[in-house]
């Protein structure tokens, strides 16, 4: 399998001398193409800053990224942004969505940094939109979703620029534990029917559990890289059965 | 993000907290409104003065003294200097005294550039009445070399000499004195003007007074610019004028000490140095009008310091305004920057923001300067210039528009750099972290 994401010692620290603060601690991490891994550790423990090393938007202290076996530490910034752009989609626990902004303009609006034309790119989003199950609210304004609809919203904006690699950040956390189910299941059947790998930052064992692989992080060092290669689909239809009884359940309570 | 995006983007978060922006353009509105109305009534003010220059000769014509006079008559007109002490010259003569040679006269017309010069007369009228009229009125007419020279017209048509009989142009303050309606009623008629016969009146008092027969060819529209309010004649009745008024007076004693002419504009310059050598020099009524156009530039610079005041605090409007938009959107700029957006670009759009600001100001000033300029001018003319027809109050010119614009722009862009550096300097990490 291809190497889609390389870490080699990985060192970075935050401020200087006295302050000093080692977030992590010389990390060797490979994700292949096609994966989903959870990585999970406490708060503070590095995940949140491994994932920003990992995903481009922050620089390690020590060490080197590699995307594809190229070097990505010795990238411009403007190269660095591109690949972003091209390669990642993301998916954040709080949304980040221009509240005013209709669900169509926020799910294009990687394609309008990409450069896209007007009508390809207004092509592309309907299309992501569609994935997700949202096409009916395309001219709806950001804010007048619900919780689940608006991390639906962002995942269609992830994957609208078809990337390599998504990554979420506790992209259930603010969902009730239905919604963020729901939300499960659409990153998974990214991950499976459409190849994309899937870098998931929790602390949730729940949502940890469905990846194929857990890298657990405490203090800045990984204390524990397991690959379950459990048959993702099994899992996938068992927890399909598990919320169709909850609907019935729902449903007789009514 | 392509320009025509960020534009539409920029323009877009411009305008969702709009109370606030709204504000922000009116500062900037204050300071454009002031320069744009100013401007264009400094224009108006401009245009009738050239509009009157030209009826008085334009750019083409001069009036041509001898050097030792010289000085005095532009001292009057605000150039030269009057309070210069001066040796005499017994060849020139004293101020009064220095007459314009025939021979001199026709070293000046040889000089490249002067297409006509003629020795000015000055004639002394007594009075014009309509032929057959008893009463008279006092008037004063002069010719100048019709050349490329306007008249205002209200009716008829300029003088010319080739009816081989006097034409006169009387103004519209003439038509009620004469009984006549309109000033199409005073073409074709027949008036008399009459002048002193200076020598005759050393022999007979009582009667030393000679009339010409003229033809009113044209009525002259109201105007503030007129030679002295004098009437304008062809060369015809001007030289029957002067023959009888300098019947008998001996060739010594006229006085002819002011020619005018028309002139080469381009090349006005060379052609003072050459009158210089012969000994004369000369005004034009852009010399003349030069102060009034002084007075108008100086409340124009007055009026754009004011407006500059207004756009610098105008500008301040703009960076606080910018620098809380910045800090609202902390997340969004995060955002923009992790999904690929460039330093660059984040400053682009901020900066277009703030040009927008400058933009829409600018553009609000012109709108409303332009309609409370016309409506003024509308008013004005039902009013207090209803007795000047060509005077606009108001002219706005789409290029000093545009460069107003501009300029504005350009400091709201300068205004909005400090805000959106800081929003480019964002670290996408920390504005996305989720306190």
């Amino acid at each position: 399998m291809n190497k889609v994401i390389e870490a080699k010692n990985l060192t970075k620290i935050y401020g200087k001398k006295a302050a000093a603060f080692t977030a992590l601690k010389n990390i060797n991490l490979s994700i292949y193409e096609g994966e989903s891994v959870a990585i999970v550790g406490k708060s503070g423990s590095g995940k949140s800053t491994l994932m920003h090393i990992l995903a481009l938007l922050d620089r390690p202290t020590k060490g080197e990224i590699l995307i594809d076996g190229k070097n990505a530490s010795k990238l411009k910034n403007k190269e660095l942004n591109k690949l972003r752009n091209e390669r990642f989609g993301f998916v954040f626990q709080q949304f980040f969505m221009n509240a005013n902004d209709t669900v169509l303009e926020n799910v294009l609006l990687p394609l309008k940094i990409a450069k896209l034309g007007r009508k390809k790119r207004k092509k592309e989003a309907l299309e992501a939109l569609k994935i997700v199950d949202l096409e009916s609210k395309v001219k709806n304004k950001a804010t007048d979703l619900s919780g689940g609809q608006k991390q639906r919203v962002c995942i269609a904006r992830a994957i609208v620029n078809q990337p390599q690699v998504i990554f979420a950040d506790e992209p259930t956390g603010n969902l009730d534990s239905a919604t963020g189910d729901k939300i499960t299941d659409l990153l998974f059947d990214l991950n499976k029917k459409h190849g994309v790998t899937l870098i998931i930052v929790t602390h949730d064992e729940d949502l940890a559990k469905l990846c194929n692989r857990v890298v657990r992080i405490s203090d800045g060092k990984i204390i524990s890289d397991q690959t379950v290669r459990k048959d993702l689909k099994k899992a996938a239809s068992k927890k399909r059965e598990t919320e169709a009884a909850r609907v019935k359940k729902a449903n007789e309570r009514k | 993000m392509k320009l025509f995006d960020l534009i539409k983007t920029a323009n877009h978060n411009l305008f969702r907290s709009k109370t606030r922006t709204f504000l922000t353009i009116l500062a900037v509105f204050i300071g454009s409104f002031t320069i744009i109305l100013s401007n264009a009534i400094n224009s108006g003010v401009n245009d009738f003065i050239d509009k009157q220059v030209a009826t008085i000769g334009g750019d083409s014509f001069i009036e041509v003294f001898p050097s030792a006079m010289y000085d005095q008559v532009a001292g009057m007109m605000g150039g030269g200097n009057t309070s210069k002490v001066k040796e005499y010259n017994e060849n020139t003569g004293g101020f009064m005294g220095a007459n314009i040679s025939n021979e001199d006269l026709e070293k000046m017309r040889k000089v490249d550039g002067v297409e006509n010069l003629e020795i000015f007369h000055m004639l002394s009228t007594e009075y014009m009445r309509l032929e057959g009229a008893d009463k008279k009125y006092d008037v004063s007419v002069e010719y100048f070399p019709e050349g490329n020279f306007n008249v205002d017209l209200s009716a008829g048509r300029m003088t010319s000499n080739d009816s081989g009989e006097g034409e006169i142009i009387i103004n519209e303050d003439w038509l009620k004195p004469f009984g006549l309606d309109s000033a199409k009623d005073a073409l074709g008629k027949t008036v008399e003007v009459a002048v002193k016969q200076t020598a005759k009146c050393y022999v007979t008092p009582n009667n030393c007074i000679a009339s010409a027969k003229a033809k009113i060819v044209g009525v002259q529209a109201p105007g503030v610019l007129t030679m002295d309010g004098d009437l304008h004649i062809n060369q015809i009745l001007d030289n029957k004028l002067y023959s009888l008024s300098m019947e008998n007076v001996p060739e010594s004693s006229v006085q002819n000490y002011i020619a005018v002419g028309n002139v080469d504009p381009a090349k006005m310059d060379k052609i003072r140095e050459e009158f210089k050598k012969i000994g004369y020099d000369f005004i034009t009524v852009s010399d003349a009008v030069s102060m009034i156009r002084t007075f108008f530039d100086a409340i124009l610079v007055v009026f754009n310091i004011f407006g500059g005041i207004a756009l610098l605090a105008a500008a301040i409007g703009i960076i606080n305004t910018l620098f809380m938009s910045v800090q609202e959107r902390t997340r969004e700029i995060g955002l923009e920057k992790a999904l690929g957006m460039g330093k660059g670009k984040i400053f682009l759009e901020f900066s277009i923001e703030a040009i927008l600001l400058g933009f829409w100001g600018s553009a609000l000033g012109i709108l409303i300067s332009m309609i409370i300029g016309y409506s003024v001018n509308a008013v004005a003319h039902e009013t207090f210039l209803a007795d000047f027809p060509t005077f606009e109050l108001v002219i706005f010119n789409p290029l000093n528009m545009t460069i107003i614009t501009l300029i504005i722009m350009a400091i709201a862009f300068v205004a909005g750099t400090l805000p959106a550096r800081k929003a480019s300097k964002k670290d996408p990490i920390n504005a996305l972290r989720y306190e």
